[in-house]
């Protein structure tokens, strides 16, 4: 019986051990990468060298990285900010007001997520083809211009009518009898109690934001307003690629998204679980 | 009764937004106003869109300095991106009809050139009469030439050679010189023996992609569709493209390939010396040359031709050409265009120096530049035997479905090596091809 345990737990450590060597070996060999000439890394190398400083220095004189992690800063954050205020917003009064046609509003935001970005692409640049004609700093080649066409987004309302659906609505009326506004109301009650539900929006609207790549790529026109994945991509295409360059980007692009994550990991989780104190 | 701390929150979380994004424009606030309209604002700059750091770019930055001795006020502007995302962008500019941003100058691959220039007929600028177009090899003007108007200026061959490791020949009883103006069967017989000796694959391939097929049919004169409209698929009764499956096959049931399945794999199998022969474009020296370790051990020798009539030693891979946009500076474009890439041969000298650019113009070949002996292959003039080798490339028409055509081949490349039968694989291929159309 004692045996028969022994045996389960050895099977399952060896699984576990072998699964997070398969997850953990593409960062290891990020890291081990960003100290090894190119050559090294397209022969395989897989232990540490000493071309970190020289690669550092490639990357640096090569590409507009620095400009670019600020781009995507500003516009992650500006695009989290904006999109989980506005969608919950809209999730929050999906939920808790009445109207007539509400449902039928809302199938149609539903819907609008079965289309593909690449089919809206087009048409949606020659949107902001006319808007830069008449107010260039929200038109094409803006960071502005990235961050609008996802101020809303179907899914985002679709999370939060899905939460609100647990959120306790005593709490508003007990709002309502002291006086709050309806602004107050979601500003004062809906938001606070909403927390986890909110960081959880927050980190998958950063994630995709950080790594949002098809429509910067065709709005952006100017390198001085290209985002990071714009720059890592352009490194990599050509008949000799410095891997050890394009190597350290990713590595320093990576920490921002990683740094995130593990903060709010716990928030995140619960969220998903759509958890309320 | 929201308090007064939760708007002043709120709105300083959007002043901070605002002041941010703004910030983003505001940066560089100088070029900022001329960029976003620079096209039409500022005659002396212009936009250049392209791919790779090291040679395009490189080039583009060397051409902008040399154009500017004479025109000091000039300035070029260049956007950098990979190949596929310049299609992107070119293409989501082009077919909304949006103007803004598009670019003065393009970088095209040749292969994808025809599809542009027929699918937005009037969107290019013919460049015939601003240079020579005889002074490069027909087969890069043809690639840019759509109702007989020449809309490119050629940059690099993608001329092709048989990079060989000659220490691999020697220690089988092998010298560059019996690989000198050979057939793929006699290609294949000696590696046969070579690898039967070694132990080292003759050649390396990725089986998704037919580069090697390409540069096989191109030696013959042909591609996947008709030459007249450039959209009938041509796969039935092509008989180098025919050729070309069988011997590849043969390679592959004789064990001398080594399948790799990317770009970096590619590269690591050569660099590693896991490979005696590379057919490949001229560009692939740069790559080669990193495995410093090497020197000396290698040669290059002309491309094997086919056993059809009318292939030749000579066949290219890859290679682009550069474009000008019918938008405002167009003129100072193909004036820029002209004095450099279109007829400055001492240019055509800096751009192999510098950067191992090799051009298509045929008057620079003369020059010291390409004389040089290299080292790096037992004392070879490389340069000069590709630049000679450039002028012999057969005229193609590459047509307008390059790629889409090798979706469907590479599939049926697949069932073939797997056993099935080449007329009913190619039958299949060329129902599937037209059925697509």
């Amino acid at each position: 019986m004692k045996n028969q345990e022994t045996m389960k737990k050895v099977f399952m450590y060896s699984f576990l051990i072998l699964t997070s060597v398969m997850f953990f070996f593409p960062f290891y060999f990020l890291i081990i990468s960003i100290t090894n000439p190119s050559i090294d890394i397209t022969r395989g190398r897989l232990l540490p060298g000493t071309h970190f400083i020289e690669n550092f220095r490639t990357m640096i004189e090569t590409s507009l990285l620095s400009r670019a992690v600020i781009n995507s800063t500003i516009v992650s954050f500006g695009q989290t900010i904006l999109s989980i205020f506005v969608s919950s917003l809209a999730g929050y009064g999906f939920e808790v007001h009445k109207s007539r046609g509400k449902e039928i509003v809302y199938n149609m935001v539903l819907l609008s997520m079965m289309i593909p970005f690449a089919a809206l692409m087009v048409p949606l640049f020659r949107l902001f083809g006319t808007i830069s004609e008449v107010a260039p700093i929200f038109g094409i080649d803006t960071l502005f211009g990235v961050i609008l066409p996802y101020v809303s987004t179907a899914f985002l309302i679709f999370f939060f009518r899905q939460n609100t659906k647990m959120f306790p609505k005593e709490l508003l009326e007990a709002g309502r009898i002291d006086g709050l506004s309806e602004l107050g109301l979601f500003l004062k009650i809906y938001m606070p109690t909403m927390k986890t539900t909110y960081a959880a929006a927050g980190i998958v609207t950063f994630m995709g934001a950080w790594n949002n790549f098809l429509w910067p790529l065709v709005i952006l026109q100017s390198p001085r307003n290209f985002t990071v994945p714009l720059v890592i991509s352009a490194m990599g295409s050509g008949y000799l690629i410095d891997f050890g360059a394009v190597m350290i980007a990713i590595f320093f692009t990576t920490i921002p998204t990683a740094i995130i994550f593990f903060v709010l990991q716990k928030h995140f989780v619960a969220g998903m679980v759509g958890s309320i104190k | 009764m929201m308090n007064k701390k939760g708007y002043l929150a709120l709105s300083a979380t959007a002043l901070l937004l605002l002041a941010a994004c703004g910030n983003g424009e505001d940066n560089g606030a100088a070029s900022e106003g001329d960029d976003f309209e620079g096209i039409t604002d500022d005659p002396t700059e212009l936009t250049a869109w392209m791919w790779d750091p090291n040679f395009n770019v490189a080039a583009f930055e060397m051409a902008e300095e040399r154009f500017q001795e004479n025109n000091p006020d000039f300035s070029l502007n260049i956007v950098e991106n990979s190949q596929a995302d310049v299609i992107q962008r070119l293409n989501t500019s082009l077919s909304s009809g949006v103007e803004t941003g598009l670019p003065n100058i393009v970088l095209i691959e040749d292969y994808r050139a025809p599809s542009f220039l027929t699918a937005y007929e009037g969107s290019f600028y013919s460049l015939g009469d601003y240079f020579e177009t005889s002074d490069f090899a027909d087969y890069k003007i043809a690639a840019g030439t759509h109702n007989d108007n020449v809309y490119n200026v050629p940059f690099d061959t993608g001329v092709t050679g048989l990079f060989v490791r000659t220490d691999y020949l020697e220690e089988a009883g092998y010298s560059l010189d019996d690989l000198q103006d050979i057939t793929w069967e006699e290609y294949i017989e000696i590696g046969k023996s070579v690898y039967e000796q070694t132990g080292v694959s003759w050649i390396t391939n990725d089986n998704g992609d037919l580069g090697l097929m390409r540069i096989m049919m191109h030696s013959s004169g042909v591609w996947w569709t008709d030459e007249e409209d450039g959209v009938t698929p041509f796969i039935e009764g092509n008989e180098p493209l025919r050729l070309a499956f069988e011997n590849y096959k043969e390679m592959v049931d004789a064990g001398i390939v080594n399948i790799h399945n990317d770009w970096d794999q590619f590269i690591q199998t050569f660099n590693n010396g896991d490979v005696v022969t590379v057919p490949t474009g001229n560009w692939i020296n740069a790559s080669i040359m990193q495995a410093e370790d090497q020197a000396g051990n290698w040669g290059v020798a002309p491309i094997p031709r086919q056993s059809v009539e009318g292939s030749v030693n000579a066949s290219n891979l890859g290679g682009s050409s550069i474009y000008v946009l019918n938008v405002e500076g167009n003129e100072l474009a193909a004036e820029f265009l002209a004095a450099t890439f279109g007829s400055d041969a001492e240019f055509y000298q800096d751009l192999l120096v510098d950067i191992g650019a090799m051009g298509a113009f045929a008057p620079a070949s003369d020059g010291e530049a390409f004389e040089v002996e290299v080292d790096f292959y037992g004392g070879q003039q490389i340069f000069q035997d590709l630049a000679q080798w450039t002028q012999e490339i057969p005229e193609v028409a590459f047509g307008q479905r390059t790629y889409e055509i090798e979706d469907i081949l590479s599939v049926a490349l697949q069932d073939f090596l797997g056993g099935a039968d080449l007329d009913e694989v190619l039958q299949n291929a060329q129902s599937q091809a037209e059925l697509a159309m």
